[in-house]
């Protein structure tokens, strides 16, 4: 509480220079997809940087007024890649947060999803039981649709409406050993840790499987380790909430020790973890463990094409995917957050068997942004519905990505426009 | 602080959603893209219609209230900030296209249509319209006209009046005044319409436009020039106009902002060159590559070291990085001067001279880029103002960067306005009969000096 009063903003104040650099020209105004339906500066980074750098200022109070017009950001990161300077606003708005966080906390009822339940696996586990029990007797069930799970038990609260997952009748980590090496006769050439995600273990196992028979097949020996946590992205950069993030980060650090590297099909748990150095790192000890533990974070795309570089007839298309057109959504924790944009593109190409074809704005944000898509969900299917459209324009039969969260939103946002194209994982698409 | 009777009637004008009086809320409209001024308003709203406008701004004039319109907040030359507090009004979201005639070449939008999105919209139907602020992607069609805005292009294409057919403005008193109209020739009365384009919201509010349009040019060619240094290239300038070709583009971009652009967004530009002209040539093939030839054996008989033309891909990186210049000026010290200087087109060498000069008497390291081919420059003076000795000292080589331009028949701002940043130079710049003129008209159709009060001249 002392260091709270001597130093309210000490998140924020690591930011400082690009809390500083950020010169006002407004051309955030173009890319920002909350300004872009809101039109106020509040709802632009320009605005949010504006606050943030009032309340070191101290021109401005931290009050739960000014809080929500950061709160309201996606984490898109679109603001910096049009930006003349390259200003990282999202991370002075995830500084911000946290110094929010230090100071009001987190109110019911997300501080109970993301303080106790998220950090502990197997109560998590059961949660998620309970509530695809619950689900059975609450809501239709609906086809093929899913939750990113840390917002599932906000979104079983308060429900808008919106399609509630499928909860798998056994999750990844029950299916799947902790060691799978290649099949006999195939020389081993990495070995690396698989961060399932919360979406592909508990809702989604079939991504998993892909992931690990593909692997697998082409040589790498990929380790589940049942030790593996959440990767602390809705706590620490959504909440704002470091030391639950630190506990987290800590965890997954240790639990993928010994391997080559570290591969999420889910582009928000691979940007979190590349990015505990960057939020969390308080001590030189975790400035270090952090680092290292960077280096071999990497989307299972990436890793295809850049570590593992398979020729292109390695890429294959699922029979009932053969001769349909496919489009491409880009993840902003990936295209953006992890800067991979190329590889998924080399990987549809490669897919003779298919038609892949590109969509208008393809990098622009889909809306979903884990709670955000919950908090405010009016909001959020605005911005989806002009993805919606760009994917309609394509007429592709599939639109596959790179974030199972964004895939929680096209499947949304498709079905609310009457489409019937289908939402894949990347991983799915390939035999 | 306002009235809470008038605050309630602008409530109900526009709605509460439309309505914006928390401290949050006004710290974001207390500021545009200049570094130096800010001040916070009263309230914002968020009309939607030209009606709506209407009856804020009766009200206004009845309570005498100061409004200041606002578009993007993108300007250089603080034309949007609410100096006076009171009412800012807000034109985002009056966004509608109107109309779009491949027919007639004109279109009718409302003022607050993002200039980018409208350009997305007409390159659908294979068409332009010129005028390209470096705001694009944020400035509102609204405040373009409000600026007379122009960028790049003006080379060859002019600014914001030449596209204006007509427009509906509100006056001081809420009437609606329907000026001009959409066909190409209107000689009807005084231009009423070129009045209102570039009054910086001083004498009415602007709620629609219409406009000119251009097919979008078949092709584009880019040219990389490297000098030696300014002076020279400034000189070439002058010569690919007086041989007799209009580019479309001559940007002109010095080794300090090249280097600093390199260090913010790495796209590995020729940093050891002194000086760089970007030129772009468009229209059919045929003459685009005529064009580029004779520019290229302009530049290289002036004494460049070497122009050559560039791929598309090459091209594409240099013109982001032009767009970078912006930022590159702006993020490298708390306080930028950005200076907007336009001089006749054949002094333009002189102009960056004395400019150098003028840096290096005053101890500041010479930021230049500009759009050369227009003659207009964009010096930038990089200082803090709160180092008072430093600050004095930039304002002092600005004042005579200004008095420079003056000397060789040019002028204090070619595309960036007066608004604050440039009121303290307006008497020493222009006709004090001019001038008078000015003021009368402003008293002439707002009495009341609600409309943007503060601007253009500093009593």
């Amino acid at each position: 509480m002392k260091s709270l009063q001597e130093n309210p903003y000490k998140e924020l104040k690591r930011f400082q220079k690009d809390n500083e650099l950020c010169m006002k020209c407004g051309f955030c105004m173009g890319a920002c997809p909350t300004y872009r339906e809101e039109l106020m500066e509040g709802s632009v980074a320009r605005g949010r940087n504006a606050l943030a750098k009032a309340l070191v200022k101290g021109e401005a109070k931290l009050t739960p007024e000014l809080a929500e017009k950061l709160d309201k950001c996606t984490l898109c990161k679109s603001c910096t890649f049009v930006c003349p300077a390259h200003v990282d606003i999202p991370a002075v708005v995830i500084a911000t947060r946290a110094d929010e966080f230090r100071k009001m906390g987190l109110h019911f009822p997300y501080n109970i999803a993301y303080r106790s339940i998220l950090p502990r696996r197997v109560l998590f586990g059961n949660i998620v039981k309970m509530a695809g029990w619950a689900q059975k007797l609450f809501f239709p069930k609906a086809e093929g649709t899913l939750r990113h799970l840390p917002n599932f038990i906000e979104g079983a609260l308060h429900n808008k409406g919106r399609r509630i997952p499928q909860i798998a009748p056994k999750f990844l980590r029950q299916l799947v050993p902790v060691v799978n090496s290649p099949p006999s006769g195939t020389p081993t050439k990495f070995r690396v840790g698989y961060m399932t995600g919360c979406i592909t273990d508990y809702v989604y196992p079939q991504i998993g499987l892909k992931v690990i028979k593909f692997l697998t097949r082409n040589g790498v020996e990929v380790i589940v380790p049942r030790e593996q946590g959440c990767c602390g992205a809705p706590v620490y950069m959504g909440a704002g909430d470091f030391d639950t993030g630190r506990k987290m980060a800590d965890v997954n650090v240790a639990a993928f020790k010994n391997v080559d590297y570290v591969i999420a099909d889910c582009a928000s748990c691979g940007s979190a973890m590349k990015d505990y150095e960057k939020f969390l790192a308080d001590t030189p000890e975790r400035k270090k463990d952090y680092e290292e533990f960077a280096k071999k974070v990497i989307h299972v795309t990436a890793f295809l094409v850049d570590v593992l570089k398979l020729p292109d007839s390695a890429y294959k298309a699922i029979p009932s995917a053969k001769g349909k057109t496919v489009t491409w959504h880009d993840p902003c924790h990936l295209v953006r957050h992890l800067e991979v944009r190329d590889q998924p593109r080399h990987i549809l190409r490669a897919m003779k068997d298919i038609k892949f074809v590109e969509m208008n704005e393809a990098d622009k944000c889909c809306g979903m942004a884990g709670g955000f898509s919950l908090h405010y969900y009016d909001l959020s299917s605005k911005i989806a519905d002009r993805k919606g459209h760009n994917i309609l324009d394509t007429k592709a039969d599939i639109v596959v990505t790179g974030c199972p969260g964004c895939e929680l939103q096209l499947l949304d946002t498709l079905a609310r426009l009457g489409s019937k194209a289908q939402v894949m994982n990347i991983m799915e698409l390939l035999e | 602080m306002l009235d809470a009777v008038v605050l309630g009637t602008l409530k109900e004008i526009v709605g509460p959603n439309n309505f914006l009086t928390g401290k949050d809320d006004l710290l974001t409209y207390s500021y545009d893209g200049t570094s130096m001024w800010r001040h916070t308003p009263d309230v914002v709203v968020f009309p939607h219609t030209t009606e709506q406008v209407s009856l804020i701004v009766k009200l206004a004039n009845t309570h005498k209230i100061p409004i200041t319109p606002r578009g993007g907040g993108t300007g250089t030359s603080g034309g949007s900030i609410p100096i006076q507090g009171g009412i800012v009004l807000c034109m985002t979201r009056m966004n509608r296209i109107i109309s779009i005639k491949k027919e007639t070449l004109t279109a009718v939008v409302e003022a607050g249509v993002v200039l980018q999105d409208f350009n997305l919209a007409l390159a659908k139907e294979g068409l332009f319209y010129p005028p390209d602020p470096q705001s694009a992607q944020a400035c509102t069609i609204g405040g373009t006209v409000a600026e007379n805005a122009s960028g790049p292009y003006g080379v060859k294409y002019g600014v914001t009046k030449q596209y204006i057919l007509g427009m509906e403005v509100v006056l001081a008193n809420g009437d609606v005044a329907k000026l001009g109209g959409i066909t190409i020739k209107n000689r009807m009365g005084y231009e009423l319409g070129t009045l209102f384009t570039g009054s910086e919201g001083m004498l009415g509010i602007v709620t629609q436009v219409n406009v000119r349009l251009l097919p979008l040019p078949k092709s584009n060619k880019t040219i990389l020039v490297v000098f030696a240094d300014n002076e020279t290239a400034g000189e070439a300038v002058s010569r690919i106009i007086g041989s007799g070709v209009i580019p479309a583009k001559i940007e002109l971009v010095d080794n300090w902002t090249l280097n600093r652009i390199e260090e913010l967004v790495h796209l590995g530009l020729p940093v050891s060159a002194e000086a760089l002209l970007l030129i772009q040539c468009d229209g059919n093939p045929q003459a685009v590559e005529q064009e580029v030839q004779q520019v290229i054996s302009v530049c290289l008989a002036t004494g460049a070291k070497e122009a050559k033309a560039q791929t598309e891909a090459e091209a594409a990186v240099l013109w982001q990085a032009r767009k970078a210049s912006y930022g590159a000026n702006y993020s490298a010290s708390p306080t930028v001067l950005s200076e907007d200087v336009t001089v006749p087109r054949d002094r333009i060498a002189a102009m960056i001279k004395k400019t150098q000069d003028i840096c290096k008497k005053y101890g500041f390291s010479v930021h230049l880029v500009g759009h050369a081919g227009d003659g207009n420059l964009h010096p930038a003076i990089a200082t803090d103002i709160n180092d008072k000795e430093n600050f004095a000292r930039a304002q002092k080589a600005v004042d005579e960067i200004i008095s420079a331009s003056l000397e060789l028949n040019g002028v204090i701002s070619g595309e960036h306005g007066i608004g604050l940043e440039k009121r303290q130079y307006i008497k020493m710049a222009m006709d004090p009969a001019a001038l008078k003129m000015m003021k009368d008209l402003k008293h002439l159709l707002d009495p009341n000096n609600i409309l943007n009060p503060g601007k253009f001249w500093e009593d």
